[in-house]
């Protein structure tokens, strides 16, 4: 026997390739979709892998340092690393902001972190090129996605600093690029006032009795002192021992200090599970609009198909041919028109994957996944014409 | 000669009580093999029904029809696939060819060996030969819509023989063509009667080639009359040209 659906599909190949190749790009889109997805989740990924800590100890009752603002006097960290459990405590400062840079705004994740040592948390796990941060002021160290090059000076607040080194992979849960700056440059930017506020504020202080006494003038020197100068942290990042139970750790230290502790279960679930839920759902949306706009295109073309060789299956119903064979061929279209459909769908997608401005992510299972999907739409889609086929009669061959 | 197709006191009512139409009402008629008889009568006769009631497309409300000896209906269907039995004992051939117009000339008459269960290469084989024998062979490999109107008749007709039925139904099989191709499509039907040992029945209207037919069946209202060779139809002069 030979394949009739293979043989309609030869004879009329130009319309059946470009229907497919109509279909392919729907289908990309929704690959690239699944893939923003993704690559969402590899982001907020990346960014609990690339901190390097076990444990995050936030202010009580927040869900900082990503999802939720978070302040803590960065002291806290001092007893943690006494804890027993703890290998290191650092603490990191995190501000989203947008950096001018060639006439060009870049948004960006400003990081303050402690670069005094290597190895401590926060830092970025490895340069692509150039070096750490070895002065505690004005070097900086930047993901490749902010364009910056090495040797670049980059105004950030009201202080310029010069990049020292290059990283990669290094975004925040949004997608934004990281700028590494030493944890007191940081903490200038972030929590420092600018030149009026601080005015005013000193104004406020010398007009207040309580904070300017008469005939004491350095207590009020003492008050703007700890006014203008910021010892905060958005989070402390801990890692502990190689023998420690990260568990255990987070519950002495919440029992100890009163800060809100992660573990890194815990703040994925906060990452991917609460922040990225929303968009999630967004996602989902159009995945299952797609598929219907999918399912539909396909089921109009294959009943297009069946209903212009009405009179061809009603002479091969005639002549005997089964409707299981009928059937057969109507669905084999369906699914061949899938399989070109999937085919350039998968090129599209992995083709125009690096031109989105956020990481796409496309992963085989999601391609597999999609690929069936793909066949059992069209073959749901195909039913339509299989049923239009199936009550040709072979009567009407004969005619009146 | 051995007996094709008989069929006794066939009736076909469409509908029931006062919106029934009677369109066979007791139909007779026997075609041996090797002979080509004509089907002819005014529109609404009753032509198309009987085709189909022969053709096991749709069902006589009662009478009898046999195929060589086997009993196809007798107040019922004796046979339980009917597809099957339209593949193996009966073939077609209609107004326009109707070639499945994605296969070539040689699919288009191999399919129906191949539905029967042939390998492919021996369901070609057959279809060549038989295109040979019609004398389209040299058009074995294109499409139907490359050839003339008479060579997709001839491969049409190919199509019909190629699982040698007992019996061939043609519904004005010369409709669209000039008296010379109509006329060597009714020698063609009467040779291939002849050699393949097939009952054929033709429906017509077409004048030119009512003379031709050795024996004609006229239906009116339903009822066959038989007559004689064409050219002693009666007053009504339907034969006369
Ligand atoms: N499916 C049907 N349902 C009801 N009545 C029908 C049906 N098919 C045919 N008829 C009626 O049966 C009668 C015979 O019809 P039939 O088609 O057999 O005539 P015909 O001889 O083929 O006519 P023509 O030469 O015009 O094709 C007509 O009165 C017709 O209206
Ligand atoms: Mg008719």
């Amino acid at each position: 026997m030979i394949s009739l659906a293979g043989r309609d599909i030869l004879h009329g190949w130009g319309k059946f390739v470009l229907t497919g190749v109509g279909l392919g790009l729907l289908i990309g889109v929704t690959l690239s979709m699944a893939g923003v997805y993704r690559g969402m989740i590899d982001d907020a990924q990346a960014l609990l892998d690339n901190s390097g800590a076990d444990l995050w100890v936030v202010q009580k009752d927040t869900l900082g340092p990503y999802a939720e603002p978070s302040s803590l006097n960065e002291d806290t960290e001092r007893p943690i690393r006494a804890m027993a459990g703890v290998d290191r405590a650092a603490g990191v400062t995190y501000l989203t902001m947008q950096i001018a840079h060639r006439g060009k705004d870049v948004r960006v994740m400003v990081v303050g972190a402690e670069v005094t040592q290597p190895g401590e948390p926060g830092q970025p796990p490895y340069l692509m090129a150039g070096r750490r941060i070895v002065q505690g002021h004005y070097e900086a160290v930047a993901d490749v996605k902010t364009g910056f090059a090495i040797g670049d000076q980059v105004k950030v607040r009201r202080n310029t600093y010069r990049i020292v080194g290059l990283t990669s992979r290094m975004v925040s849960s949004g997608g934004d690029p990281m700028l590494f700056l030493s944890l007191k440059d940081a903490q200038e930017a972030q929590f420092e006032k600018d030149a009026d506020a601080i005015v005013r504020q000193r104004a406020r202080t010398a007009s207040s009795p309580a904070l300017n006494p008469p005939g004491n003038p350095a207590v009020a020197e003492a008050v703007n002192a700890a006014q203008a100068s910021s010892t905060n942290v958005n989070a402390v990042l801990v890692t502990v021992a190689p023998s420690a139970d990260a568990d255990a750790v987070a519950a002495a230290i919440r029992r100890w200090q009163r800060v809100t502790v992660y573990t890194r279960a815990q703040m994925e679930e906060i990452l991917v599970d609460k922040m990225i839920a929303n968009s999630a759902r967004q996602i989902g949306m159009f995945l299952v609009i797609l598929a219907i706009v999918s399912a539909a295109i396909v089921a109009f073309i294959i009943y297009t198909m069946t209903i212009g060789k009405i009179r061809e299956i009603a002479v091969l119903k005639l002549i005997g041919t089964r409707n299981r064979t009928i059937a057969g061929m109507i669905l084999q279209q369906a699914l061949g028109l899938g399989l070109i459909g999937f085919a350039v769908g998968k090129i599209a997608a992995t083709f125009w994957a690096p031109f989105f401005p956020k990481y796409v992510l496309l992963l085989p299972a999601d391609s597999v996944r999609g690929f069936f999907a793909v066949m059992a739409i069209c073959a749901l889609a195909s039913l339509l014409a299989i049923h239009a086929a199936l009550k040709v009669d072979p009567a009407e061959a004969i005619g009146g | 000669m051995a007996e094709g197709i008989r069929i006794e006191n066939l009736v076909k009512t469409y509908g029931q009580g006062d919106t029934a139409v009677h369109a066979l009402r007791g139909v007779n008629m026997s075609v041996a093999k090797g002979e080509v008889v004509g089907l002819i009568g005014p529109s609404g006769s009753g032509k198309s029904t009987l085709l189909k009631c022969l053709g096991a497309v749709i069902e006589p409300t009662s009478g009898r029809m046999t195929i060589g000896d086997r009993v196809i209906y007798d107040d019922g269907w004796k046979v339980g696939d009917l597809r099957a039995l339209r593949r193996d004992l009966i073939g077609f051939i209609f107004q326009a060819p109707y070639l499945i117009p994605f296969l070539d000339v040689t699919d288009n008459v191999a399919l129906l060996p191949m539905l029967a269960g042939k390998p492919n290469a021996e369901a070609r084989k057959e279809a060549r030969d038989l295109l040979e024998a019609l004398d389209v062979a040299h058009r074995a490999a294109a499409m139907p819509s490359q050839l003339s109107g008479g060579e997709q008749q001839r491969v049409a007709i190919a199509r019909a023989l190629v699982n040698r039925p007992p019996v061939i139904l043609a519904d004005e099989p010369t409709a669209p063509l000039d008296s010379v191709r109509a006329l060597a499509v009714v020698d063609l039907l009467n040779t291939m009667a002849r050699q393949f040992e097939t009952a054929i029945i033709v429906v017509t209207h077409d004048e030119k080639i009512i003379p031709t037919f050795r024996r004609l069946y006229n239906i009116r209202d339903g009822v066959t009359v038989e007559e004689g060779p064409a050219g002693s139809l009666g007053s009504d002069g339907a034969g006369k040209s």
